[in-house]
């Protein structure tokens, strides 16, 4: 037996342990408010598309411990993952471990830290500070698509606004599929050229490669509102080219490189009746931008994403959101490969049934230019208050090279069962 | 109770004390409205936590249990709450904080905090007609109604389980309320709804009944109750404990940034 189906076995007795006991229990002395949980979660799936292989097929456990000790609080997960498809994602990872200190207007969270920012829906425009994990691409639940960072988050907290300064002295890449990973689908090469690539250089570990933000909320009536900066790494490499003529063709090595940005963002959210308005802009100084030639070299460029996004709960548990959201490069190139001011748009539908233990939803993106779309559309069921069935279609078309589009083959249906405890 | 915001209902119902000075009708007669007033104006301390647990009780008698910790404070007329949901297991964490108006014209301020997504979302006031948790409860039932939004007249007087009532009828202002009707019986003593019963255009659809209560610090509360719903033959059953009142919650609790902690405490 693999150690991390070991461990995974170990999360499954705990789980069993915590059936009949309560998930919390208070201690005497120092450590206090002791809580054990975490989820188990078993999911398979099988392409559409011929070869009808399965592009999921994986048994993942996370395990959740927290403590009051003395004045500090601290939590610590820890997730086991047994996968049968992306065997590299076999194993145990430390996922957060963090430790916090609440004082009277003020608290300081230091540790290994998942920090979520912005108010859009399942799109990333000042949401930057934590980078994302796309082994699966974007089929996986929020809660595992986000990497922790380490940090040390302080906040200064007052009656209405709140201001947030972070610290994260070790830069984290994005995590993209793997070599073998089926989500690993690599971009069209013209006949004639012949591609290299070294690993990605990323920023060494120094006091001036930290990356650093600041970010000031209000919580008003009626409105939130936040202005932030973040001083960092693009979590996404860009591919610098080196090319050379050979016989028959060309040589392409690829070097991808990390490069400093300054991101300023703003952000807001306002009720009204049964709606709740949103929206999101993040300037972008010194990001590189993919050329459209495979022999060209990325530029520098500064762009603007924004977002704006409507929530409507109209009752009877609908729930109906849509988003718009672009990106626009200043000083913009034709010989980009992003065209100077990209569209693209969310919807997502959902509806609970059966005394909210059914929740049927379909979550749609879809880029204006290239046309291409991702849909995924859900049925959850509470069989138990603890174990959840859910399945699912996922379906990647439009055409094109699109961020989507690409994916085509690897529509799937998918079966996932969940044991929260 | 019925009249109490959905957050008082969840720190337990508190009354007023017997023998409170309420304005009577026409030649000192008590009228349904001035019974509704009574029920609606209880006091409740300047603050108050409870836990909260619903048991949900399908047709067939399965059962899913729900359970949630609560805290709230007033601020004038106004009130700040945070609920925490404890159970079921892939919830828990969840955090709600409510900024509550007295005036009816301004719109209440809510945000949510889901563990999964780890950030806070301003959310609108939810639908009235939607069901809390799954539960036999609208949001309606639990809502902060104001008293003036149904017609009340006073039927008679009648015992519940052995405790003088007054009989009311509530009927809605708005023709598109979810109930057409609904009859309440109200203590004498505590002043408090001891048993409702909701009415729709196909008659009778849901029973209330208190099923215990007492004085908790000093007030009236109500410990165990259930709303029944007799025409799809499920209920739920809500048990109130760890019930404190007055114990200076800090005002910390009820801003964003304390669900943003991901745990209240």
């Amino acid at each position: 037996m693999k150690w991390s189906t070991g461990l995974l076995a170990l999360l499954l007795a705990a789980a069993g342990l915590l059936c009949g006991a309560p998930a919390s229990a208070d201690e005497s002395g120092w450590v206090r408010r002791v809580e054990v949980d975490g989820w188990v979660e078993g999911a398979r799936s099988v392409r559409i598309r011929s070869p009808h292989d399965a592009l999921l097929s994986r048994l993942w456990g996370r395990l959740k411990l927290s403590a009051d000790i003395g004045d500090l609080y601290g939590h610590v997960s820890i997730d086991a993952q047994q996968n049968w498809r992306v065997e590299d994602e076999t194993g145990f990872e430390l996922h957060e471990v963090w430790a916090e200190y609440a004082a009277d207007g003020w608290d300081l969270r230091i540790g290994r830290q998942v920090i979520i920012w912005g108010k859009a829906d399942g799109v990333q425009i000042t949401d930057i500070v934590s980078p994302p994990d796309y082994t699966e691409f974007i089929t996986r639940d929020l809660e595992e698509i986000r990497l922790p960072v380490d940090a040390a988050k302080f906040r200064l907290l007052g009656d209405k606004i709140d201001v947030e300064l972070i610290w994260i002295p070790v830069f984290r890449a994005a995590v993209p599929p793997s070599a073998g990973n089926p989500w690993d689908v690599e971009p069209e090469i013209p006949e004639g050229v012949r591609v290299t690539a070294s690993s990605a250089e990323e920023p060494e570990v120094s006091l001036e490669n930290s990356e650093i933000a600041l970010k000031v909320s209000a919580f008003l009536s009626g409105l939130d509102v936040a202005a932030s900066v973040f001083h960092t790494w693009d979590d996404r490499p860009a591919m610098h080219r080196t090319v050379s003529r050979r016989e028959g063709g060309i040589d392409v090595h690829f070097s991808p490189e990390h490069h400093r940005m300054t991101v300023f963002g703003l952000e807001f959210s306002r009720p009204w009746s049964d709606f709740v308005f949103r929206g999101e802009v993040a300037y972008y100084l010194g990001r590189y931008f993919e050329p459209e030639s495979v022999t060209g070299d990325p530029s520098r460029k500064n762009a603007l994403n924004w977002l704006a996004g409507i929530d409507w709960t109209p009752g009877n548990d609908w729930s109906v959101i849509a988003q718009a959201a672009g990106v626009f490069i200043v000083e913009h190139e034709r010989s980009l490969a992003a065209e100077q001011h990209a569209l693209s748009g969310t919807l997502n539908v959902s509806k609970k049934l059966l005394r909210q233990t059914l929740t049927l939803s379909n979550m749609l993106y879809y880029n204006i230019r290239q046309q291409d779309f991702f849909d995924q559309l859900k049925a959850e069921y509470a069989v138990t208050d603890d174990v959840r069935l859910i399945a699912g279609v996922d379906v990647f078309g439009g055409g094109g090279d699109g961020v989507f589009g690409r994916y085509r083959d690897n529509s799937q249906v998918w079966f996932k069962a969940k044991y929260s405890f | 109770m019925m009249k109490k915001t959905l957050f008082m209902l969840l720190v337990a119902a508190v009354l007023r004390p017997v023998g409170e000075n309420v304005a009577f009708g026409e030649a000192g007669a008590v009228t349904g409205r001035d019974v509704m007033v009574m029920e609606d104006e209880r006091p409740d301390g300047d603050d108050r936590t409870s836990v909260l647990k619903m048991t949900l009780i399908n047709k067939r008698g399965g059962k899913r249990v729900r359970e949630v910790s609560s805290y709230s404070k007033d601020y004038g007329k106004d009130t700040k709450s945070v609920m925490v949901f404890d159970r079921p297991a892939d919830v828990k964490g969840t955090a709600f904080l409510s900024w509550e108006y007295d005036d009816p014209e301004r719109e209440d301020d809510k945000w949510l905090y889901m563990p999964a997504m780890k950030k806070v979302r301003r959310i609108s006031g939810a639908s009235k007609n939607e069901y809390f948790m799954g539960s036999d409860f609208t949001y309606d039932d639990m809502g902060d109604r104001n008293v003036d939004e149904d017609t009340h007249k006073l039927l008679g007087e009648e015992e519940v389980d052995g405790h003088p009532c007054w009989k009311i009828e509530s009927i809605p202002v708005d023709p598109d309320d979810m109930y057409t009707r609904k009859v309440i019986w109200v203590s004498k003593e505590a002043h408090m709804a001891l048993k409702a019963e909701y009415y729709d255009k196909d008659g009778l659809l849901k029973v209330y009944r208190v099923l215990d209560f007492g004085k908790e610090g000093g007030y009236w509360t109500s410990r165990h109750s259930e709303m029944e719903n007799v025409v799809r033959k499920h209920k739920t059953v809500m048990e109130f404990s760890a019930m404190q009142y007055d114990t200076g919650l800090d005002d910390g609790l009820f801003k964003v940034s304390a669900i943003q902690r991901g745990r209240v405490r």
